[in-house]
């Protein structure tokens, strides 16, 4: 990736706004994560709890440089086969039938055994090709020429085997096919890896990437963001569901509400024509903020302080 | 700069942020392209490269904020004046219009008074020329700050360890920054009795507690990392009923980072073949490459139960501390070794893995110690053990004993050792004794030990994550 070729990542004020027209809201942190990654030609890792925005950045950057999003769900027993590459057996199959009869032209006037070998090693392995390859995510995103944006989501969720077959394309952005050798990376694409820090990442596979933390984002940030999400709702109506939510986060629950919770609230409050928050419509509503019963209960008591607290602002 | 960035990731690592050459090299490269000058992008940028944790991400912003602080307390007289807050790098137009505020606001302007002294003594005016002076009067921190780094760096104040040695670097850095010319001219101005004397005694303290400030801080950055690895050092090696009462939340930090360490090591998921049975679909799809000829069989695979481990541990005086660590650490690593269930027993035995599901760890091993503390009775306890637990020993457990084997003379019952022996995977012993002392007195050390896979002496925290690691080894390869 050249860097003449992306004005839009030139600096960190840039990728800010950028990001902004595209109604991804950000803080300085993440800009600059963008940034380095860019001009270090370094891959991000993206931690943080779920539902900050984590996959939505790389949605949002491959939105800005207008490259296609090249995206990889991992999950447990996810292999190469799946990830890197496959061989297109069918195809193989099918062409060596067809070969078949061509076989006896070929070979017409060899003598002996040694001489038909002889004759067969003349055209090489072309069985293993680059036109057999079927090119998975990872593969593919090597092969763009003008660069993609490869987002390896939830690399958690996957094995121990795989995290180490990443390392190759994360530190030298080549992969290695033993039939026909190395691949190198056309153009250098960006890349995202995120994860729900629901297992510690290997330290090889951290030390290869920036490493970004995402946490809950400040009163201010929340609601720009809905803001920009939620356009229509009520300005005060905005600010006190943001406060409200805040203030949720501050009590001990299972899962705490993210960013894509408080949207989903604000668009659902916006829906019921609501315009200032009460105990009532909160309590229909919760659902949309918790996802588990337990913290739904133990939200109910503590409602009317959370209301008034909201609403004091 | 370069120097600057890797004492600062030096710091990082005396706080037990990991960080490679790699990385450092990477910071470098985050260096070059963000510069210096905006030190919010710095902080971030440097974050990315050299914090991959929450936790180390704290101890980067906190060490961040520390390194990077260049600025000096304002040691203006009263630092209410607003002018004084002036931007460094402002020409010398600016530093003259701050010294006239001064001036201004000072009634008798002392200055003048030092000035006039000077005119009369060439000494007292060069003195007062050189930059020293003349930050110190102008209120220049941001220069003097400069100066005082230079300073630091020459005496070598990144080394120091001990908080005995600040007055020594303290004296070696005002003798490199001049200061004993300041003290003559004190002691000239002393003798002629001038009115001059108390302004540039003012100026003389100013520095001083400008340069104790200072290397006060530096201490604290370059020092605590490296007294707190020598801390954990020490308590490592220290017998566990021998520490201190405040240093136990120490070694509990201690215990949960060995433990983390542990886990990191050991939580790698074993896969084994298990042989004899075909996993048919990946095996035909492999051999469609060879015309359906299979040469690569795939075998289907299972992951490996995780192990069950009982811990057993005595909870009398003589041992209570160990069982302590013991359970601390059994239970820090929840995350490797998922079943473990935990019995104590001093005169009898009782399960006690519930109190550490209801309870944080530190609370329950409290209140497991008030509740079965007592005088010892193995036999007792033994048989006690085996009707809650004999029925689940199989080949997949362990059972670890925690115990001095001093049975105050009571009934050994070998023979329920004897069963536990042949049923379980391993039966490990850790006794806080030291060998030799095995088998003296009332202890049955001796003859329990015929029937343990493994028997070790136990008493730090350095032999005790031995064994735990060891415990992981060989529970986890089949």
């Amino acid at each position: 990736m050249n860097t003449k070729d992306f004005p839009q990542l030139d600096s960190i004020e840039k990728i800010e706004q950028g990001f902004e027209s595209f109604g991804y809201i950000c803080s300085t942190q993440i800009a600059t994560a963008v940034f380095l990654a860019f001009h270090l030609r370094k891959p991000i890792l993206v931690e943080g709890p779920p539902g900050v925005g984590k996959t939505e950045l790389a949605k949002t950057t491959s939105e800005l440089l207008s490259l296609p999003l090249i995206r990889l769900q991992c999950y447990e027993g996810l292999d190469e086969a799946k990830a890197l590459y496959e061989w297109k057996y069918g195809k193989q199959l099918l062409y060596t039938q067809v070969l078949k009869e061509k076989l006896g032209d070929l070979l017409q006037g060899a003598q002996g055994l040694a001489e038909s070998v002889e004759r067969l090693h003349q055209f090489g392995d072309i069985f293993y090709s680059p036109d057999f390859l079927e090119p998975r995510p990872l593969l593919k995103a090597m092969q763009q020429d003008k660069g993609a944006v490869l987002l390896i989501d939830e690399v958690d969720k996957s094995d121990y085997e795989f995290e180490s077959l990443l390392l190759e394309l994360l530190s030298d952005y080549q992969i290695s096919i033993p039939e026909i050798g190395t691949v190198k990376a056309k153009t250098t694409p960006m890349v995202f890896l995120t994860s729900n820090n629901t297992r510690d990442l290997s330290d090889a596979l951290k030390r290869r990437c920036l490493h970004l933390y995402i946490p809950f984002p400040t009163l201010e940030l929340e609601e720009r963001i809905i803001r920009s999400r939620v356009p229509d709702i009520d300005e005060v109506l905005r600010s006190q569901l943001v406060q409200f939510v805040h203030s949720l986060r501050q009590l001990d629950l299972k899962k705490n509400p993210a960013i894509s919770e408080t949207i989903d609230w604000a668009r659902s409050l916006l829906l019921l024509h609501a315009n200032k928050l009460d105990e009532d419509l909160i309590r229909t509503t919760l659902n949309v903020l918790l996802k588990f019963e337990d913290d739904i209960s133990a939200t109910e008591p503590e409602l009317r302080s959370l209301i008034s607290e909201a609403t004091a602002q | 700069m370069h120097s600057k960035l890797l004492s600062f990731i030096q710091i990082l690592r005396s706080r037990d942020v990991r960080i490679s050459p790699a990385e450092t090299l990477d910071a470098m490269d985050i260096v070059a392209v963000l510069g210096f000058s905006n030190r919010s992008f710095l902080h971030d940028g440097l974050s990315m490269a050299l914090a991959k944790t929450p936790q180390e991400k704290a101890t980067f912003s906190q060490c961040f904020e520390h390194f990077f602080k260049q600025e000096l307390l304002d040691f203006s007289r009263d630092s209410d004046a607003p002018s004084e807050r002036q931007p460094p790098d402002k020409d010398s137009v600016a530093a003259g219009e701050i010294s006239d505020d001064d001036i201004a606001s000072r009634p008798e302007s002392a200055d003048a008074v030092l000035e006039n002294a000077a005119q009369q003594d060439a000494q007292l005016q060069a003195l007062l020329d050189g930059n020293l002076m003349q930050n110190l009067m102008q209120n220049n921190r941001n220069e003097l700050s400069l100066v005082l780094n230079q300073a630091g760096e020459r005496v070598g104040l990144a080394q120091i360890q001990m908080f005995t040695q600040k007055g020594q670097y303290t004296r070696k850095i005002l003798d490199e920054l001049g200061e004993e010319h300041i003290r003559q001219a004190v002691i000239e101005l002393e003798k002629n009795n001038s009115p001059a004397l108390s302004q540039l005694q003012r100026y003389r303290d100013i520095l001083r507690e400008q340069v104790r400030d200072y290397v006060e801080r530096e201490y604290l950055l370059h020092a605590e990392g490296k007294n707190k690895q020598f801390m954990d050092e020490i308590l490592s090696k220290t017998r566990l009923n021998n520490l201190e009462h405040h240093y136990l939340h120490k070694v509990h930090d201690l215990v949960r980072k060995m433990a983390k360490k542990l886990a990191a090591k050991h939580s790698r998921k074993r896969r084994v073949s298990k042989r004899g049975q075909l996993n048919m679909s990946k095996t035909i799809r492999a051999g469609i490459a060879n015309d359906g000829i299979m040469f690569k069989t795939y075998w289907k695979q299972v992951r490996k139960d995780k192990p069950q481990i009982l811990a057993v541990c005595d909870v009398s005086g003589s041992v209570a501390a160990y069982a302590k660590f013991l359970l601390l650490f059994l239970y820090s690593l929840q995350d490797v070794l998922p079943k473990v269930r935990s019995f104590a027993f001093s005169s009898h035995l009782g399960e006690v893995s519930d109190y550490f599901v209801d309870y944080p760890v530190e609370k329950a091993i409290e209140l497991i110690n008030w509740k079965y503390g007592g005088a010892t009775d193995y036999g007792n306890s033994l048989m006690d053990f085996a009707s809650l637990a004999l029925d689940d020993i199989n080949s997949n457990t362990t059972v670890i004993i925690l115990g001095d084997a001093r049975n105050n003379n009571g009934d050994p019952k070998l023979e329920i050792m004897q069963s536990i022996y042949q049923r379980a995977k391993q039966v490990i012993w850790l006794n806080p004794e030291s060998r030799k002392a095995w088998g003296t007195g009332d202890s049955d050390m001796l003859r329990y030990q015929s029937a343990c896979h493994f028997t070790a002496e136990c008493n730090n925290l350095r032999q005790l994550e031995r064994i735990v690691d060891q415990l992981l080894k060989s529970t986890s390869v089949a």
